[in-house]
């Protein structure tokens, strides 16, 4: 017998996660859970959390990081000012996520709770080093986003624990980034593979600070330190572009599964790079023609 | 274990007891009698049962009925009436952009979405707000054209109705 419960503070739902968190199931957007008839049956208590003010908002904390809470919505997400300002790469994966109906609804303390090594804001938040604010009833922690998953659908999580919000540290510079992701179809929840890439840019054209993740294509998104290595401190050209989306091939532990084949995958994350590098890479190029001095007349 | 809500239907409160796992979709189908939102995919993949939550696009299917308590829904039933239908309606109707008729009131009910928040969206703004709902019969051409005409009437409409 299924009970159902809108809580109105963090603190009754850290009660009673602490009383009956084995038997509970959290609900915010639900896009993830109503697709489970299985974890559906197996909750006795449904907690919704999705009208929580604590779990809400997007603001730069005292302590200089961009806090998105846990309830707020990709497309929240994708349209904020202040997202695109600091952590525009995540902005654009949470576009990219599903479509517009899954976007309205979907959290993003549900993609990284349901942990699936296909969500989409995960490879961003990875490259963005991100931490994750849990709270449980008399404690909190913030957990490195790299240190947070554990395996498909498993976190380092408590049971009494939920996600209060993601934190991101502040950027200074100028800062370059793309997400891109093949999957059956555009308006699809899904990804095969996806690929996400921040680098700060120099004057000098030099990239510095490059992150390039991968989503889909290992039991949890993962960090490539083998392409990072080919681009970090270097001017981008067409091979170390070449060389890094090598390494994301190599560098992907992919399955065979319902959605793909682990060939596609390795085959998808290297174009996917380079789908990405190769726009960077005339943007970088044309910023970097010196300008004419005098315009003569037409 | 029935849970007690209240929820505005296409302006009208509605105070009903639902089930813990009942979606909003089979309450306004089963228990409001609106059924215009169609059930096809019931895991969020085709965009037939759109509705509006507080005025944005939503698969009644993801959404659970006790969680729209306190909220405002919109179905294809509050939008039009015969002979007074809703611009979006009357480009469907006119550009032919039904055939089967069953991705119809979620392809509306998106496009209005859209057009709520972007009265002059170019094609590729309302490829991408349709890319959740599927149509099997049109090709989607005759809905990217009837789309563009309603927002072009819907526009006509509130320049008209200045002062």
């Amino acid at each position: 017998m299924l009970n159902f419960l809108r809580l109105s503070s963090l603190a009754d739902v850290s009660e009673m996660l602490w009383a009956d968190g084995p038997v509970s199931a959290l609900i915010a957007g639900g896009t993830d859970l109503l697709v489970r008839p299985e974890r559906l049956a197996s909750a006795r208590i449904l907690i919704d959390i999705s009208n929580l003010t604590e779990l809400g908002g997007i603001g730069v904390t005292p302590d200089g990081d961009l806090r998105i809470g846990a309830a707020v919505t990709h497309q929240e997400i994708a349209d904020d000012d202040t997202v695109r300002r600091h952590a525009h790469l995540l902005a654009q994966a949470c576009a990219q996520v599903g479509s517009v109906q899954i976007r309205n609804r979907g959290t993003l303390g549900g993609n990284l709770a349901n942990a699936s090594p296909a969500g989409d804001s995960i490879p961003a938040l990875l490259c963005l080093e991100a931490r994750v604010a849990l709270v449980a009833r008399e404690r909190g922690r913030a957990v490195p986003i790299n240190e947070f998953f554990v395996g498909p659908a498993k976190t380092v999580m408590q049971v009494d624990e939920l996600i209060e919000s993601v934190r991101i540290p502040l950027r200074r510079g100028r800062w370059v980034s793309f997400f891109e992701k093949a999957g059956q179809r555009k308006g699809m929840c899904c990804s095969k593979a996806s690929v996400a890439f921040l680098a700060q840019r120099h004057g000098d054209r030099r990239l510095t600070g490059v992150r390039v993740a991968l989503g889909a294509v290992a039991p949890t998104a993962i960090r490539v330190p083998a392409a990072e290595a080919a681009l970090e401190g270097q001017v981008l050209t067409l091979e170390r572009a070449r060389a890094a989306a090598e390494a994301c091939r190599e560098a992907a532990r992919a399955i065979d599964d319902i959605r793909s084949t682990r060939d596609y995958r390795r085959e998808a994350v290297s174009a996917l790079l380079l789908q990405g590098l190769l726009p960077l890479y005339d943007r970088m190029r044309a910023l970097a023609r010196p300008r004419r001095r005098s315009r003569r007349r037409r | 274990m029935a849970i007690p809500i209240r929820v505005k239907v296409n302006g009208q409160v509605e105070a009903l007891e639902v089930a813990p796992d009942e979606s909003l979709l089979s309450m306004l189908r089963e228990r409001l009698d609106l059924t215009g939102a169609k059930e096809g995919c019931n895991e969020g993949e085709c965009g037939a049962c759109v509705v509006l939550l507080d005025g944005k696009a939503v698969n009644a299917c993801l959404v659970l009925a006790a969680e729209a308590d306190g909220h405002e829904v919109t179905t294809i039933e509050g939008l039009g009436r015969p002979g007074a239908l809703h611009p979006l309606q009357k480009a469907f109707l006119a550009h032919q952009a039904v055939q089967c008729g069953f991705c119809t009131p979620g392809m509306i009910m998106t496009a209005l979405s859209l057009l709520l928040e972007n009265p002059a969206p170019t094609e590729e703004e309302v490829r991408t707000a349709i890319s959740g709902n599927l149509c099997r019969c049109t090709g989607y051409r005759q809905i990217l054209d009837a789309v563009q005409a309603a927002a072009q009437e819907m526009r006509a409409g509130a320049q008209g109705r200045r002062p």
